[in-house]
């Protein structure tokens, strides 16, 4: 036992010192994760184009200024109908030189309407602010008011929610394909592995230490990606941390017992990439990571729902999504698909798995 | 061989290892006193390397037992291994560990293990204490493999080829290494296909070829038990034929590589009858030059090819 530990202080040095692997580690994630909630977070105010008579300035124009909600453009007609079309501006707003008949006035709005919610939420946000303006000009009090409050903790569901679970997922199978697969040959094509088989160190003891080192490295990694998603990027996920914690090891267990099939199937280090890639390709396109397995198409979808790399996404998504819990129904067959692939992977591993 | 020893520290019964249908050893059966240093000397592919994995108890053999003492290496390895250490001849340490790390790594794998930094003094690694192993030459590498075989203050060593691919400079500092472990009590097992290795270093060695042991004996006994002769050398470009017939006292001639040789049994009649030979014949006796017969002489008695094939 204390062998064990000694071995696995000693392969967490070698992990933490080895940072081209710990830079590819992160590497992937952090930056699909980045990329896509630039994609997400659109501008959040609407951007309006001014177009008034110079040298006048409407009061609507000095109320609307106060909006938040609201940027305000001025320029002239030519530019503001070209900056609507190229959807620089969200829309135009022209407002006439003086009141027509009837004291009752026409402020025409041009909108952009590439993007059709996009759209009518500007000509709503208008609308009603315009609405409002003119309550206030009347003078009377309103027959309704609004109080209106922001609801705590309210969460939208932005692309990178969906993402983060898939990229953990992702991560976790990369890390154990690749490391047992991958790094545990090459230790055996160096010769490193019959070094220590001269020990009285004992064969599991070896095994435990690489597998126990490769689950810390997993977890770390974990930790950094979540923090990252929810700390720099606001993503807003639910963490329960134990549920997380247990089908995290368990995803990684399924993907470790992959590993040892490479590892032992493959002669030396080079001969296990195209076989990981072979493994890994598929499921990191298929599995649910980048868009649900549902707009597959039917036939496929029923293939990569048995995929490993399916049911820990699926977990780890049920779970942070906050819609599923271990003992939810639709968490089962996650759980149960990733037990299958553990024991049977694990039982081809101990066939196939050589110490030469 | 045949002598039977009592206080032997190792011994091979019979052992056997087949690839195939090839006997890459072949029932093979030694016996190694304690405190001395063992070689077994060979061209590659003599099954050298075959035989000390079955010995480590790295390989197992298809016939035959290794005894450690009074160990069955084969049936018990984890009790042997506490008391050998081993230097494989292609062992690789982790890259990114420093070497006083990587012994601290092999000796926490022993029960009271040598002090780290004694055995880096020994190794004379102080000035790589620190370093990482990715950043070592070629001899200190070897020199750490070496310190990582003694971690447990083992009294038997094995060492597969130990100097293979060393410079001369680091091969003789290796050398002195390895008389030090005799001189403190222990015993090694070397194995090599160097001529001049092999002489520097055995008390005993044993003549392998094709998995087989063709002899073995202290140096002096292998070269009295199978030339007692000696050696006329002459340049190659020396006109004689390989009858030695004209030439009484002279055994054979030989050409080999860089010299033809004579071989004789009685140098002195031999040396009369060559100079009488070559006023006969007139002939210029260029590089002429006489000396015992050594190891590499028996070498090739023995398995009629040479060394370094």
């Amino acid at each position: 036992m204390k062998a064990t530990w000694t071995l696995l202080a000693a392969l967490i040095r070698v992990t933490v010192r080895n940072r081209q692997g710990l830079f590819w580690t992160l590497f992937f994630p952090v930056v699909l994760m980045v990329v896509f909630s630039f994609l997400g977070n659109s501008t959040s105010h609407i951007n309006i184009a001014v177009v008034e008579a110079p040298g006048t300035s409407s009061p609507v124009v000095s109320v609307l200024k106060k909006s938040p909600g609201f940027a305000l453009h001025r320029m002239d007609r030519t530019r503001a109908l070209a900056e609507v079309r190229s959807g620089q501006m969200d829309a135009a707003l022209f407002i006439p030189n003086t009141r027509t008949g009837g004291g009752s006035s026409t402020l025409t709005l041009r909108y952009n309407n590439a993007n059709l919610i996009a759209g009518q939420e500007t000509v709503g946000s208008v609308t009603a602010f315009i609405a409002q303006v003119n309550v206030a000009l009347s003078g009377r009090p309103p027959a309704y008011r609004i109080a209106a409050a922001p609801m705590a903790k309210s969460r939208a569901s932005t692309y990178l929610d969906f993402l983060l679970p898939g990229v953990l997922a992702l991560m976790v199978m990369q890390n154990s394909l690749f490391g047992i697969g991958s790094g545990l040959t090459r230790w055996k094509e160096k010769g490193i592995l019959r070094r220590f088989r001269v020990t009285p160190l004992k064969p599991v003891e070896f095994l435990g230490a690489t597998v126990l080192n490769y689950i810390a490295v997993g977890f770390a990694t974990s930790v950094i990606i979540i923090g990252l998603a929810t700390g720099l990027l606001h993503a807003t996920v639910v963490l329960p941390l134990l549920a997380l914690f247990l089908v995290l090891l368990l995803g990684m267990a399924c993907f470790l017992a992959i590993g040892f099939i490479v590892a032992g199937v493959a002669k030396t280090q080079e001969a296990t990439i195209p076989i990981v890639n072979l493994i890994s390709f598929p499921m990191m396109f298929l599995s649910g990571i980048f868009f649900p397995v549902s707009s597959l198409p039917k036939t496929l979808s029923h293939i990569v729902h048995y995929f490993p790399l399916t049911y820990v996404a699926g977990a780890l998504r049920g779970l942070m999504s906050g819609q599923l819990t271990l003992v939810s129904g639709a968490m089962r067959a996650d759980l149960l698909g990733m037990a299958a692939w553990l024991v049977i992977a694990g039982l081809i591993a101990a066939r196939v798995w050589r110490w030469e | 061989m045949g002598t039977c020893m009592h206080n032997a520290v190792l011994r091979l019964e019979n052992l056997t290892k087949r690839y195939g249908s090839v006997l890459a050893v072949d029932h093979l059966n030694l016996e190694v006193p304690p405190g001395q240093i063992f070689s077994l000397l060979g061209p590659n592919g003599a099954g050298k390397t075959t035989t000390l994995e079955m010995t480590e108890g790295l390989r197992p053999p298809d016939d035959g037992h290794v005894y450690l003492g009074n160990v069955d290496v084969i049936r018990h390895p984890a009790v042997a291994r506490l008391r050998f250490g081993v230097q494989l001849q292609t062992s690789a340490f982790f890259e990114l560990l420093t070497v006083r790390e990587t012994l601290e790594l092999f000796g926490n794998l022993y029960p009271g293990p040598l002090p780290v930094s004694d055995l880096i003094t020994r190794m004379g690694l102080e000035e790589k204490a620190g370093a990482r192993v990715e950043a070592l030459s070629g001899g200190q590498r070897q020199r750490l493999a070496l310190g990582v075989a003694l971690v447990n203050d083992p009294e038997v060593v094995f060492l597969d080829e130990p100097s293979a691919g060393l410079d001369p400079q680091a091969r003789r500092n290796l050398w002195d290494v390895i008389l030090g472990l005799k001189a403190e009590g222990r015993t090694v097992v070397l194995t090599t296909h160097y001529m001049d290795e092999a002489e520097v270093l055995s008390d005993r060695l044993a003549i392998m070829d094709h998995g087989r042991v063709l002899d073995a004996g202290t140096p002096r006994e292998l070269i009295e038990r199978h030339l007692p002769a000696a050696m006329i050398e002459l340049d190659p470009d020396v006109a004689i034929g390989a009858d030695p017939s004209g030439i009484p006292g002279v055994l054979s001639i030989e050409r080999r590589g860089e010299a033809t040789v004579l071989v004789t049994e009685r140098l002195e009649e031999a040396l009369v009858s060559l100079v009488s030979w070559a006023g006969r014949e007139g002939r210029e006796l260029r590089g002429l030059r006489t000396r015992g017969a050594t190891l590499e002489d028996v070498f090739l008695k023995l398995t009629g090819r040479s060394l370094r094939e």
